[in-house]
């Protein structure tokens, strides 16, 4: 595949990115629901990475900035978040998702039950996506998805915020309390869910 | 500072009472051990200052029951006989000092000064049970993960973690983390149901198994 420098780097493949980012969102808003049919989820989002952010990943990690190497390597060119009421919704979704027949978890990782150290919590996933892409422009294609409750949600926004200020002052002090933040919203998602369940359960 | 005053003579005790209220004390006054055994079952104390000889239940039977019920509460002795004997045994019951009677006021204020400081030094900052952390301080729960605690879910483990590999009934408990409330089982069974999520949540290899009609049981699994 040739040098992608000038021209957008998912040059002629974005328009099958977004089928296949649609097709995903659809798919999770149809099958992302109860027995009694409301949705599981509060919010769906999604967005193909940006030609900039793909290609400061590759160079941030040290690859070439071609189109293979942004739809192969970085695994998160198509990027869905389900966020949701309650810790157990998250889980339904995982399983839910897991059931669409064209995908393959190719990676998936439980940062909920093994917060990231500085206490940020979701569930990901990286799906291989199987349709019909083979041997076409740029497949197979991957789907980095984000799952969690609306409260980690709010907290990875904040720690966003945090990561692209420079020289911050007293960094240690914001960083300590922004843990101390998601040990409380974790808290809180946790007597939450106690919580429904008892009264489900009245 | 709350101090619990066992005294069974009147005069003594409404003078040391009012000095000590002088001093900023809030002062709990009895008039036996069996009451003091009471007031420190029901209510939290910085301090207890107990007389020896007293009716109903001397003051060092007093210290000896609150002693058993894991009560640390620091305490002082005051003792009319200077024998030998009454100090040694007010000291193995579970005191930490003691004053020989007629004695100073001043000086007994000046000895829970002392033994204040000394409790806010030693008061357990960390209790830990199977891959557990619990941080008094920061009300912080830690395993794989860290989580927050509520205030009464904090109590609650501790006393689980205090009688671990014993059945703790919902009526002890709810005396350790409900003290002088007026409450029933049921919010002790939320409580633990809160618990045990976070339990889970933060990946613990320790549960709580039974139910308020057979009591608790913190375990390792």
């Amino acid at each position: 595949m040739e040098e992608a420098n000038s021209v957008d780097i998912y040059a002629g493949v974005r328009p099958e990115l977004e089928r296949i980012m649609n097709r995903l969102a659809g798919e999770i808003g149809e099958l992302a629901k109860n027995r009694e049919g409301d949705k599981l989820y509060e919010h769906l989002a999604f967005r193909i990475k940006s030609d900039e952010s793909a290609r400061e990943k590759l160079i941030r990690k040290g690859f070439e900035v071609t189109t293979e190497n942004a739809l192969r390597e970085l695994k998160d060119s198509i990027g869905l978040r389900v966020v949701c009421l309650f810790v157990d919704d998250v889980y339904e979704c995982v399983r839910l998702i897991k059931t669409i027949p064209y995908v393959r978890v190719f990676k998936e990782k439980d940062y909920i039950s093994e917060a990231k150290p500085n206490g940020y919590r979701s569930y990901h996933m990286i799906l291989e996506v199987k349709e019909e892409t083979e041997g076409k422009t740029g497949g197979p294609f991957y789907a980095e998805i984000q799952l969690r409750t609306i409260a980690m949600d709010t907290w990875a926004a904040l720690e966003h915020e945090l990561k692209y200020k420079k020289n911050i002052a007293n960094q240690e002090m914001i960083v300590q309390e922004l843990h101390r933040c998601a040990n409380d919203l974790a808290a809180c998602d946790v007597s939450m869910q106690t919580l429904r369940q008892i009264i489900k359960n009245l | 500072m709350k101090v619990l005053f066992a005294e069974d003579e009147k005069d003594l005790q409404e003078v040391v009472s009012e000095f000590l209220r002088f001093k900023g004390y809030h002062v709990t006054a009895v008039d036996n051990g069996a009451e003091a055994l009471e007031k420190a079952k029901s209510d939290a104390f910085d301090a207890m200052v107990f007389d020896v000889m007293m009716p109903v239940m001397d003051g060092i039977t007093a210290m000896k029951k609150i002693r058993e019920t894991g009560d640390t509460t620091p305490a002082i002795f005051l003792t009319a006989k200077s024998e030998v004997e009454d100090r040694i045994e007010g000291l193995d019951a579970g005191a930490d000092d003691y004053l020989t009677k007629p004695f100073s006021m001043e000086e007994l204020s000046a000895r829970l000064r002392a033994l204040y400081r000394r409790k806010r030094d030693y008061t357990v900052r960390k209790v830990s049970y199977g891959n557990l952390e619990l941080d008094m301080e920061q009300s912080e729960l830690k395993a794989v993960n860290t989580i927050s605690l509520a205030n009464r879910e904090m109590k609650l483990l501790q006393c689980l973690i205090g009688s671990a590999g014993e059945v703790m009934s919902a009526a002890a408990l709810l005396q350790e983390v409900w003290p002088g409330e007026n409450t029933n089982a049921d919010a002790c069974e939320l409580y633990i149901s809160f618990l045990r999520g976070k339990l889970k949540s933060v990946q613990a290899n320790v549960v709580i198994e039974g139910d308020r009609t057979g009591g608790y049981l913190l375990k390792e699994i």
